[in-house]
Parts: C-alpha cells; sequence; structure tokens
C-alpha cells in the first residue's frame, strides 16, 4: 500500500509514544468477532449455527465495520493414509484470495497488464501465505493419530480452505484464528470399523472378508476431531523503527547510530507498510513457541505480505527477536483467554436451549 | 430392500423431499451489502474496491456476488464506444458442492463458463449500459454452497448486488426453476428444484440420480429441468434453458415455464423486501437514527 513520508513518519512517532492511530496500545489487539456462533443478543438466530452448513467445520472471523473478513470451512473425507505415514490423518490447507480485490497500487500501473500481474501477484500471495500456514500451523493443529480410522487403511482427510475476502493487515493472523475456530467447530460422525469373514470358506480358496465401515448418522454423536483446542495461533508482530534525528546522533555518547524501535501486535494495513520487519510467531495454547517466520518488510507497492526483489529486505537487531518473541507470546495468552471466554459465554446461553440436532442446525434454512 | 423411506411417505401426501409443496420456493434470505465498501478508519482501502455486494441463500444453496464499477477497461480494444462492458466471472468455492470437495479451476470449467456467459447475457438485458460508455462493470460470483440452483441463486445476487451498487437498472431480474417429473404416476410440476431433485429429473432414470454431474439431457423422456430469469415487473422472459427432450410437446413447456413465472415473482417479492428494508435503513441513517448490527450472513 502507498503511504507518503509524513503519514509514515506520524504512525511510527505515535506506536513508539505506546498511543497508535487507532487509539490501541501497542499489545491490544483489535476486536475480532467470530459470528459462526450467532450472537445471543439476536434471540432469532440459532446458537452454535455454523456459517456454512454443508461443510463438517466452519468459521467466520471480522472485524465489525468490516475491514477484515475471513471464512474458514473444514470438509472431511475418508481415504487411504499416504504409504510413509499409515497411521495419521491427512490436512490440506488451501487459501483462496480471489475475492480480496487486487490491490490499490497495482491498479494504479498500466492498465494492459494489470489484470494478468495482479493475478500473478495473487497467486504467488496465496501459494506463499498456504505455506506458511502450513508449515507453521498444521503439524500441530489436530492430533493426527486421532484420525485413523482404520490404522493402515482408512483415515480422516481434513480440507481446509480458507477464504479472505477483505483483509486489513495481518492475513495470517486472522487466518490463524479462523483455522483454529473450524477446527473446533468441526464434526466427524462416528466410524467403526467391521469385519466380516465370508459364509463360505469351502467354495473359495481364500475367504474373502467383508471389510466395511459403520457411520453413526446421529450427530450428538459426532465429535470434534481430538486435540483441535491445542491448535496454535500465529501472531504478526510488526517492528517499526524510527532513524535518529540529526540532534540525537551529536547527543549520543556511543558513535553507531540508535535506531529506536517499537514491537506493535496487529497491525493495520499502514502500519504493516511502514514496517521494518514482520514476524510471525506461532503459539500454542501452553505458551510454547511453535514456529518463527520472518517475512520482509512493508516496502511501497505490496499490499498484504511478501518479500518483492531487494525491496523488502528485513534487517533488525538480534536484541530485538527476544522482545519479539515475548511479545508474541504475551499476546497470544491474551488472544486465547478472550476467544475461550467467547466460546463460553456462548456456550452458557445455547446449554438451555436444545441440543443442537440436524433439524436445529437447518432450522434457519428452511 | 423395502424399508418406507421419508421421501415414499411424503410423496403419499404430495410433499417434496423436503417438505414443500410443489409450488413454494425455497427458503430464501437475501442481504444486501454483505461486503461494505466503505472502511471506519477513512483510509480509502484500496484492496476493497468493490461498489456493491449482495448475498443470497436460496434454501442451503448460498451464493455471494460482488460488483465493481463503472470503473476504466483495462484494454483500449475491449471498450465499446457507447456503452459499458459488463464482465462476468462465475467461481466455485472449493468447499462449495455437498459431499465431496472438488477444486474447479475457473477458466476451463466449461459449466462455470457457460453459466457466466448466460449471467452476462441476463444482465445485459437489464442493466443500461449505454450511460456508461467507454467504462466496464465487473461482476464477481462466488458460490459458497451448492445444493441446486446455483445459476438462478446467482442472477439474483447480481441484482441486488448492482442494486447495491446503485447501477440503474430497467427491472429487477429475478430467476427461478421449475420442472416437472413422474412422480406415483402422475405428473407434477414443481418450483424450485434443490439438488435431489435435479439428478433425479436430468441425471438418472427412476430410483435416484446417476453420477455426480448433472450433465444436461438424457433424462427420461418425460422429465423436464427448466431454469428461467424474467424481469416480473415487465412480464418478460430473459433466460430459459431447458436441456431435456420434451414428450408432451410444446404445451408441457408452456405449462412449466407458467411454473417458473410464478416462482419468479414469488422470488421479486423476497428481493423487494429486502431492497426496501435497505433502502429504509440508509434512510434512518441519514436522518442520525442509525442502528449499528453486527452483519451476519
Amino acid at each position: 500500500m502507498a503511504i507518503s513520508a509524513s503519514e509514515a513518519h506520524y504512525i511510527i512517532e505515535s506506536c513508539l509514544t505506546d498511543l497508535r492511530i487507532d487509539g490501541r496500545s501497542k499489545c491490544e489487539h483489535r476486536p475480532y468477532t467470530i459470528t459462526n456462533r450467532s450472537t445471543h443478543t439476536k434471540t432469532s438466530q440459532a446458537a452454535n449455527a455454523p456459517a456454512f452448513i454443508l461443510s463438517n467445520g466452519s468459521s467466520r472471523i471480522h472485524l465489525p465495520g468490516s475491514t477484515t473478513d475471513v471464512v474458514c470451512s473444514v470438509k472431511a473425507d475418508l481415504v487411504h493414509p499416504s504409504p510413509s505415514k499409515p497411521n495419521q490423518g491427512i490436512l490440506e490447507l488451501n487459501v483462496d484470495l480471489s475475492l480480496c480485490g487486487g490491490g490499490g497500487t497495482l491498479e494504479a500501473s498500466a492498465g494492459g497488464g494489470g489484470a494478468q500481474k495482479r493475478r500473478r501477484q495473487q497467486r504467488e500471495e496465496e501459494s506463499q501465505i498456504t505455506s506458511l500456514l502450513q508449515r507453521l500451523i498444521l503439524p500441530h493443529a489436530v492430533n493426527h493419530e486421532s484420525l485413523v480410522v482404520w490404522p493402515g487403511k482408512y483415515v480422516w482427510r481434513l480440507s481446509i480452505d480458507v477464504m479472505v475476502l477483505r483483509c486489513d493487515g495481518c492475513v495470517l493472523d486472522a487466518s490463524s484464528i479462523a483455522i483454529r475456530e473450524a477446527l473446533q467447530n468441526t464434526k466427524l460422525p462416528k466410524v467403526q470399523a467391521v469385519m466380516e469373514k465370508g459364509n463360505d470358506d469351502a467354495n473359495n480358496g481364500g475367504s474373502a472378508s467383508k471389510n466395511d465401515l459403520l457411520v453413526d448418522g446421529d450427530h450428538h454423536k459426532a465429535v470434534s476431531p481430538c486435540g483441535a483446542e491445542d491448535c496454535p495461533l500465529v501472531i504478526t508482530v510488526s517492528v517499526l523503527s524510527s532513524p535518529p534525528s540529526a540532534t540525537d546522533a551529536v547527543t549520543s555518547t556511543t558513535g553507531s547510530k540508535r535506531y529506536k524501535s517499537i514491537a506493535i501486535i496487529d497491525a493495520r494495513t499502514e502500519e504493516e507498510a511502514c514496517a521494518s520487519t514482520r514476524v510471525c510467531v506461532t503459539v500454542d495454547t501452553n505458551g510454547m513457541v511453535c514456529g518463527v517466520h520472518t517475512l520482509g518488510g512493508g516496502g511501497a507497492g505490496m499490499e498484504e505480505e511478501g518479500e518483492q526483489g531487494g525491496a523488502g529486505g528485513s534487517s533488525m537487531p538480534i536484541s530485538m527477536l527476544g522482545e519479539v518473541v515475548t511479545t508474541a507470546s504475551m499476546a497470544a495468552k491474551n488472544l486465547y483467554t478472550k476467544l475461550d471466554r467467547d466460546r463460553q459465554v456462548v456456550k452458557d446461553v445455547s446449554s438451555t436451549d436444545n441440543d443442537c440436532g440436524y433439524g436445529y442446525l437447518l432450522k434457519n434454512h428452511f | 430392500m423395502t424399508s418406507l423411506q421419508r421421501t415414499d411417505i411424503l410423496s403419499l401426501i404430495h410433499l417434496r423431499s423436503d417438505g414443500r409443496r410443489p409450488n413454494e420456493i425455497r427458503h430464501m434470505t437475501c442481504h444486501l451489502g454483505a461486503l461494505p465498501p466503505t472502511t471506519d478508519c477513512g483510509s480509502a482501502l484500496p484492496s476493497s474496491a468493490c461498489s456493491g455486494s449482495a448475498m443470497v441463500t436460496m434454501g442451503l444453496t448460498q451464493v455471494l456476488c460482488i460488483v465493481r464499477g463503472p470503473c476504466d477497461v483495462g484494454r483500449r480494444t475491449e471498450e465499446l464506444p457507447d456503452r459499458a462492458t459488463l464482465e462476468v466471472t462465475m467461481r466455485t468455492a472449493p468447499f462449495a458442492p455437498p459431499g465431496d470437495r472438488r477444486s474447479t479451476n475457473p477458466t476451463s470449467d466449461r459449466r462455470l463458463i457457460e453459466q457466466s456467459h448466460l449471467l452476462q447475457k441476463a444482465l445485459s438485458a437489464s442493466i443500461l449500459l449505454h450511460l456508461y460508455p467507454k467504462s466496464k462493470i465487473s461482476v464477481t460470483v462466488m458460490v459458497l454452497a451448492d445444493d441446486g440452483g446455483r445459476l438462478e441463486a446467482a442472477i439474483n445476487a447480481c441484482t441486488l448486488a448492482l442494486i447495491d451498487a446503485g447501477i440503474p437498472l430497467k427491472d429487477m431480474v429475478c430467476a427461478c426453476s421449475a420442472g416437472r417429473w413422474n412422480a406415483g404416476g402422475s405428473d407434477e410440476i414443481v418450483v424450485d428444484l434443490n439438488r435431489r431433485e435435479i439428478q433425479a429429473a436430468t441425471g438418472g432414470a427412476s430410483g435416484g440420480g446417476g453420477g455426480n454431474n448433472s450433465g444436461g439431457g438424457g433424462g427420461t423422456s418425460d422429465t423436464i429441468y427448466l431454469p428461467v430469469a424474467t424481469m416480473p415487473q415487465r412480464g418478460t422472459v430473459v433466460l430459459s434453458q431447458c436441456e431435456s427432450r420434451l414428450s408432451g410437446g410444446a404445451e408441457a413447456f408452456g405449462e412449466v415455464l407458467e411454473c417458473a413465472r410464478a416462482g419468479c415473482e414469488m422470488v421479486m417479492e423476497v428481493m423487494a423486501a429486502a431492497v426496501r428494508e435497505r433502502g429504509a435503513g440508509l434512510w434512518k441513517a441519514r436522518e442520525g437514527k442509525a442502528t449499528v448490527v453486527l452483519d451476519d450472513w
């Protein structure tokens, strides 16, 4: 996003005094709302109504005011496991940015190659986000061994699709929250493997055993994938630094220049555009760090994230890295408590209503 | 297997598989402005360049439509000197079909390309394109959940999104499907078919639908499946697509078409109510009495 120098200066200066342009402090998250569990203020809505009825699990993360809107759906089916990991389920992830619109800066550029260039850029961003999420989250998202139905023969394959409708900074954060919520809402039917021996052993040489899978269609017996509560979240920490002014250099005792830096959480697009570095830290519910990845800074001309040639070269002092990770884990703890609190509130409300069977879920659609 | 199925019971009392009468459309909700273009921070977000959007749910089918424009045409060769170019893209989300998940490439799936084309023809009949020469209006349709009737839901969603974007239309284009099959010995004409009924009408013969594609043609000779788009206030038919063999001749087609037109009028009532509600909300906001609601789909 194109940003002017004075605007960048204003943003950096205000962040350095711990008061950002929308009034938050440096460790505050925006009030994301998860609307798949419809709010209890609207009495006509069914509580716990999923966003997508045809998927096994779904969620929608959005900010009121609609600057960020991310939808995630989880579909499950039974497949043969991969031969190298016969006792683990399979998780696939796909990110779709097609509705997000092209970058504004790209539209301003040449019109002819604009559409294709935009699409290619979008695909690159999509693949980058997908691969980052795959590396950072998927290995820890769910207990893979619990997805096995018949060891060696049939396992669950969860296909996670994230669709970003619009995003105002921190795509990875919003996507990871959406994935976590969708996984927690996923209901997998109870499947039992039944093995029967063939009746006539005499006729066939080797008795043909009939192998079957019994799928229990009762909604009450559907289970969530085990370990979904431990799905980690990505926190993107942006480091904003301002070059020292002329007066500072004169009065400093050391010879080298000192940059004033600050690490902020959940940056908006404008703040990301002035960031010198962005670090994505994956933290899980126990406070353990699952992964760290640095992205380039917000150079001019980039919409979401991604390095582009040499423009996005990121560098930050090593001492900042420790501070970044501690900031991230603190923010993650706050985020987890907030998400769980929201979930608990809705659960208290909905426990008085009827249990959600299929008819209850479909009530709004018919 | 002689167990009594739910559908048999329902058909005994002349109800369809989801409990509807033959002349009832599915439960339809419209949400105008599902992705509002403005942001609260005041700075123009360059990525959200949409002028209008709408989300339409018909039964379990959910379609989201985004309209961008009128804006500059990218290439000079594409622009028309006396009217606007209308560009329609239709794509499905990978989680859209019930059952297994398939990701269709929008540039190579013939069905989607055909439906985009039909959508473009249907909308061009209604938009006043001559008011915006040398510009482009681009419409993107994303099918979020497909339970049959995605073309009709897409047309309805596009109409509402165009209204939300403020692009002048001659009339609202409403779409609904109708079909006829042989149910329990007598012919029944039904409105707004869902996926199972479409498969029964176009796919296999008796005993449930065949494979997964409800490709055109090949149904038994009595079944007809007809999606229709009309402009109800003017009484003109904008689009109708029938790929079945008609055994009853032209009058069978006429009956089904009449039924579809009645369905379109019912759809129009729902859509008009949604437009009026949105207008009332905007009017109240203008007077300073706005109520802010967390936008829910």
